[in-house]
């Protein structure tokens, strides 16, 4: 049912990692040292593939026991979870992640039972999509716009809040040329990186809760 | 803290559940999606960017052979993860006091579950239930989920004003730009830096 909400998908991946006593670090170690090291800010491999708006990659260890009178259970494998809130079709995603950051999803996924890397895309495909779960009910505060069109709305929010902090009282013929140069400004301007801190505003605030 | 990324924290909950109230929670969630009015609680808690829960039956787990020892679980399981603003606490306060009834419904059919009201075996109930996250990425991590919303609300209100920049008089454009600052002025909230909590 609802992998997708609006233009929005949301993708779970389970992917049972390898089980071997022989290798040292264990092959969930690794990953987590793996991802410990990796960055997430515009250097992340999520930031320079398309279509990411939020991703968690999560080793999951165990399930949980709550206690008595529940059962105590325990599963065979470890699982890689990668949750994942993207643009566009699944298909789409997974191709541009294979082909913007092959290297990060191999070093990330080899660990993987039956992971078959990227060089063979459809391998590829096929076996993120055995180990995908259907999400069952998926919520999005903001379903109808890609990332690229938030970033976009986010820098055209800030460059808006300082044109009328600094045209209060404006002239109307300057206004209207000026608000015309911004909107030029604004086509020209290079689009916030994906996963960067935008730059703090110095807001002119005054008033009596300051 | 890799639960955190900016302004956004990313939850993961993992609860048994009998496979037969499987059945029964997978209807609540289509009537959930269907039935819009009652995700008005969900959509006024507006500090979340993105949650889903995913229902993953006991036989369902991903089975790849080569070596995998195939699993042999009695119980269903509920995954929820969520990316929301600000802290923990603050996040499992607001569940508990306005979500109640809607989370009492999602959660009932795992097993001891206690209740979202009162807070403290709630509370200790997750605390229970998480797990960490390894890595986390946000595109925009300087930006809340309501952040998100007024950008897109001035984008629009911009685009609307920028048709008539061009074609009107002076005059026309200082009346239309006017009612542009009316429109736009409570979504102008900086985004930056989260503050630090503790």
């Amino acid at each position: 049912m609802p992998n997708q909400n609006g233009k929005v998908y949301g993708l779970t991946i389970l992917s049972p990692i390898i089980d071997d006593e022989q290798v040292t670090p264990s092959h969930d170690l690794q990953i987590r040292n793996y991802l410990a090291q990796l960055p997430i800010d515009e250097q992340s491999p999520f930031a320079l593939a398309p279509g990411t708006h939020l991703a968690r990659l999560v080793v999951m260890d165990d399930v949980i026991y709550v206690g008595m009178p529940a059962c105590e259970e325990h599963l065979k494998s470890k699982y890689l979870i990668f949750e994942s809130n993207c643009d566009g079709d699944l298909t789409s995603y997974l191709t541009g992640l294979a082909a913007t950051i092959p290297e990060h999803l191999n070093a990330i996924w080899i660990h993987c039972v039956g992971y078959p890397g990227t060089t063979n895309l459809q391998a590829f495909l096929n076996y993120m999509k055995s180990c995908q779960i259907d999400t069952t009910f998926f919520f999005a505060a903001v379903n109808d716009k890609s990332v690229p069109e938030t970033l976009r709305a986010l820098q055209t929010q800030h460059a808006v809040a300082d044109f009328i902090a600094n045209h209060q009282g404006t002239d109307p013929t300057l206004l209207q040329s000026d608000f015309i140069q911004l909107l030029a400004d604004l086509k020209s301007m290079p689009l916030q990186k994906a996963g960067a801190m935008a730059p703090d505003r110095d807001l002119k605030t005054g008033g009596r809760n300051e | 803290m890799s639960n955190i990324n900016g302004k956004v924290y990313a939850m993961n909950v993992i609860t048994p559940m009998k496979p037969w109230k499987t059945g029964l929670l997978r209807i609540l969630f289509f009537a959930l999606w269907h039935i819009k009015p009652m995700q008005k609680d969900l959509i006024n808690l507006s500090f979340i960017e993105f949650a889903r829960w995913v229902i993953v039956p006991r036989r369902s787990f991903p089975f790849l052979a080569q070596g995998q020892v195939p699993e042999d679980l009695q119980y269903d399981y509920l995954l929820f993860f969520s990316n929301f603003n600000g802290t923990w606490n603050q996040y499992i306060d607001a569940f508990s006091s306005v979500l109640s009834r809607g989370l009492n419904l999602i959660w009932r059919w795992s097993e001891k579950f206690p209740g979202s009201v009162p807070i403290t075996p709630f509370k200790e109930y997750i605390a229970q239930v998480q797990f960490d996250t390894d890595y986390y990425y946000t595109a925009y991590p300087y930006a809340a989920a309501n952040d998100l919303k007024a950008a897109h609300i001035v984008q629009s209100s911009l685009d609307q004003l920028a048709a008539q920049a061009q074609t009107s008089t002076p005059q026309q454009f200082a009346e239309a730009y006017l009612q542009f600052v009316v429109r736009v002025q409570t979504h102008l909230g900086n985004t930056g830096e989260a503050p630090v909590v503790s």
